[in-house]
């Protein structure tokens, strides 16, 4: 064979850059992830690492931070916030795409390529963009000349608002990945179930949403992600109105920004805990994940 | 006679099916506009009144129970009440309004909450602080002679340079060894690729832990400090050996620094043993090291993905060109800068259009870790801080469209290397 010839790829060299890139991308969260288990003033008393030289961390580890995280800090209260904000801001997006997608894919009408230029076109704007201007359409509506398009609804605060507000985010590149998907479906499929008069409702109920279950899984894989990790939105839309609206990422920036000093036995836990619901995501769903993640490398 | 009679007739019968289908396209119309304009707005005003009553309504986990299954079923309502209105129309109608039913959200929703917010920043920017009086381009003159505005954008420019450096070049390296690799491919990719999805926030609160510091007396937590005052024979971190204690509380011990307080390199000995006066030395007194360390945590959450990518498109690369250039004898750092690069190019060139819009929007990192002070801060932190700290909505808008103009010619030339090459 060819590759015999070729014996760089056995040579230590490369397992030994490969293995310390590893390491170095593992240390940050090693000593974090032990100290999660060390009791606060052992944290202070001393550094990890001694602990581990000189063993008396052996008789430290306890869940102890676990316990208090979630009994004095509640934790668990924005835990359950951030899943309320989650999961409708990935499927209220999702289902309102899917039918965009449905329609640009399979359905001809007037404006279509104009009104896919703008769904494209959107992708390019940066959520900053539009914070200020929706903080104040979700306080204060929209007014034409004196008359209330929108009226004063008062949202900012509340569930509803964010998940007005990822949905508006999240939009153009679902509709627009879905859409690419869709293309990708069999078009006699389609047409043989207009010719047998299904409508397009029943159509796309039926045939094209079960057909799509990969590509909303990637995008949903994704925007779950996005959201849940997200700190800018939650922050500006629930973190300043109402304190028992907290979701996790602002509970966790109060509590690493420093309201107790040096909680690092706080941090760490609270950390640690913050960060398994998406990576239990991403080690269950990586496939979808990276499809979704490739899709979204224009995301606004 | 007879004649005129039927013709008479058949003219009160066209008149009688024009006013026919006068009707007819009056109602279609009605339904249209009940269906497309006033049932979507209902629904959208009773699903905000609804959760905004809810609140204040109920206790907070009933809130969280209700919120997650209504929140997510309430949008099928909205279809499947338009569905139903469209179904009144006549047959032939129906076809146009099936598909506005299906664009129509789509469309509306991206309308309202991003394309109509986008457009009034702009309007924004030209005003005010208070959004009342038309103030021209201040706000923008603003933005490129305030002093801290220019720290924050000679930041940016250090963020994309050295965060889109470092990931593609360390991703290139990851995915490209990673190919070589006869087993453990996927579990080296896994182990950098984990990071991508830890929260910033996550991932700050990781680094601040490695670049913490205390001063003096007490224990360097952070690994980084903590190295630096153990060095040196009579120096130990505040260790106990044999019951006695060892502390680096000593002139010969090396003092502990604050990484993320350490706008430049003044006070480190690095700064000493630079020549003074020479240009490079005034430009390495003034290397942002706190910058340049919160940029680290970025590296460390994107690489992974860039090394994903990379590594999907080396295996794309057909094996008979690699095989050719093994059999000329080139050496593998050639075969790598000679075919490996050449044929990732255009996946090198959507890798980085993907870094440099997520850098410029880069927020969690330094709202956590320094909140921006300390000349640290990045074009979004300072957005948001204009329009939440100092209410000044007219600047914070400026900066807004700034980050924007900076994305804009990344996309767009993006979109245009696609066209050509879906073209070509």
């Amino acid at each position: 064979m060819i590759r015999s010839t070729q014996k760089w790829y056995d040579k230590p060299i490369t397992k030994l850059i490969l293995v310390s890139i590893a390491l170095t991308w593992m240390f940050p969260i090693f000593g974090f992830l032990l100290s999660s288990f060390r009791p606060g003033e052992a944290i202070k008393r001393t550094s990890w690492w001694d602990a581990i030289y000189t063993g008396t961390i052996w008789s430290e580890l306890s869940f102890q931070n676990y316990q208090e995280v979630f009994r004095a800090e509640n934790l668990d209260r924005s835990f359950y916030n951030s899943l309320a904000v989650t999961i409708p801001s990935t499927i209220i997006p999702i289902t309102i795409a899917a039918f965009a997608a449905y329609a640009f894919a399979f359905m001809e009408f007037k404006g279509k390529n104009i009104l896919f230029l703008f769904v494209v076109g959107s992708m390019i704007i940066p959520l900053q963009m539009s914070l200020i201007p929706l903080v104040q359409l979700f306080k204060d509506g929209i007014e034409i000349a004196g008359f209330p398009i929108i009226p004063a609804l008062d949202l900012n605060g509340t569930f509803v608002a964010t998940w007005f507000a990822h949905t508006g985010f999240g939009l153009p590149l679902a509709t627009f990945l879905l859409r690419d998907f869709m293309m990708g479906l069999p078009r006699s499929v389609i047409e043989s179930a207009k010719i047998d008069g299904a409508t397009h409702f029943t159509t796309f109920f039926r045939l094209v949403l079960p057909l799509s279950v990969a590509g909303i899984a990637a995008f949903a894989t994704f925007q779950f992600l996005w959201v849940y990790n997200d700190f800018l939105v939650a922050n500006v839309f629930l973190g300043i109105y109402r304190p028992e609206n907290l979701v996790v990422t602002s509970h966790m920036s109060q509590i690493v920004v420093g309201r107790f000093g040096e909680a690092w036995h706080l941090r760490t836990s609270g950390a640690i805990i913050s960060i398994l619901v998406p990576l239990g995501v991403f080690f269950g769903l990586q496939r979808y994940f990276v499809r979704g993640l490739l899709g979204g490398a224009v995301k606004g | 006679m007879g004649g005129y009679l039927l013709a008479n007739k058949l003219e009160l019968k066209k008149i009688s099916m024009k006013q026919k289908t006068q009707e007819k396209k009056l109602f279609t119309y009605g339904i249209s506009t009940l269906a497309l304009g006033i049932f979507p707005l209902f629904w959208f005003l009773s699903q905000a009144i609804l959760f905004r009553e809810l609140t204040d309504l109920v206790t907070r986990n009933v809130l969280v129970l209700i919120a997650i299954p209504l929140g997510s079923t309430f949008i099928f309502l909205l279809f499947l009440g338009m569905d139903k209105l469209i179904k009144l129309v006549p047959k032939d109608s129906r076809e146009v309004l099936e598909a506005r039913m299906f664009v129509g959200p789509s469309i509306f929703m991206i309308g309202l909450f991003l394309f109509y917010p986008a457009m009034r920043t702009i309007y924004l920017s030209f005003k005010d602080r208070y959004s009342n009086d038309f103030v021209g381009i201040d706000n923008y003159i603003w933005a490129f002679t305030d002093a801290e505005m220019i720290t924050t954008i000679r930041n940016q420019v250090v963020w994309l340079i050295s965060v889109v450096f470092l990931t593609l070049s360390i991703g290139l390296i990851v995915g490209w060894l990673t190919d070589r690799l006869n087993k453990g491919e996927s579990f080296f990719k896994s182990i950098v690729f984990m990071p991508m999805a830890i929260s910033a926030v996550g991932a700050t609160a990781i680094f601040k832990f490695i670049y913490e510091y205390r001063p003096p007396p007490l224990t360097q937590i952070g690994i980084i400090n903590g190295i630096r005052v153990s060095q040196g024979d009579k120096c130990w971190n505040n260790r106990i050996i044999d019951g006695e204690f060892y502390g680096f509380d000593d002139s010969s011990c090396l003092a502990p620094v604050g990484w993320l307080q350490q706008r430049d390199l003044s006070g480190l000995p690095i700064a000493e043993s630079l020549e003074s006066g020479g240009w490079f030395a005034n430009m390495m007194i003034n290397l942002p090291i706190s910058t340049l360390l919160l940029m680290l945590i970025m590296v460390w959450m994107y690489t992974g993905f860039a090394a994903v990518v990379f590594s999907a498109g080396i295996k794309a690369i057909p094996t008979e060109i690699m095989e050719a250039g093994q059999i000329d004898g080139a050496s593998e750092l050639r075969i790598f800068r000679s075919i490996v690069v050449p044929y990732l190019k255009s996946t090198i060139v959507v890798v980085g259009t993907y870094m440099v819009v997520t850098v410029l929007k880069a927020f969690d990192i330094i709202y956590v870790s320094t909140r921006g002070d300390l000349e640290t801060n990045l074009l979004a932190v300072k957005m948001l801080d204009e329009f939440s700290k100092y209410r000044n909505f007219g600047r914070s808008s400026a900066v807004a469209v700034l980050i924007f103009v900076c994305v804009l010619p990344v996309i767009i030339s993006t979109a245009l290397r696609e066209r050509d090459n879906s073209e070509g």
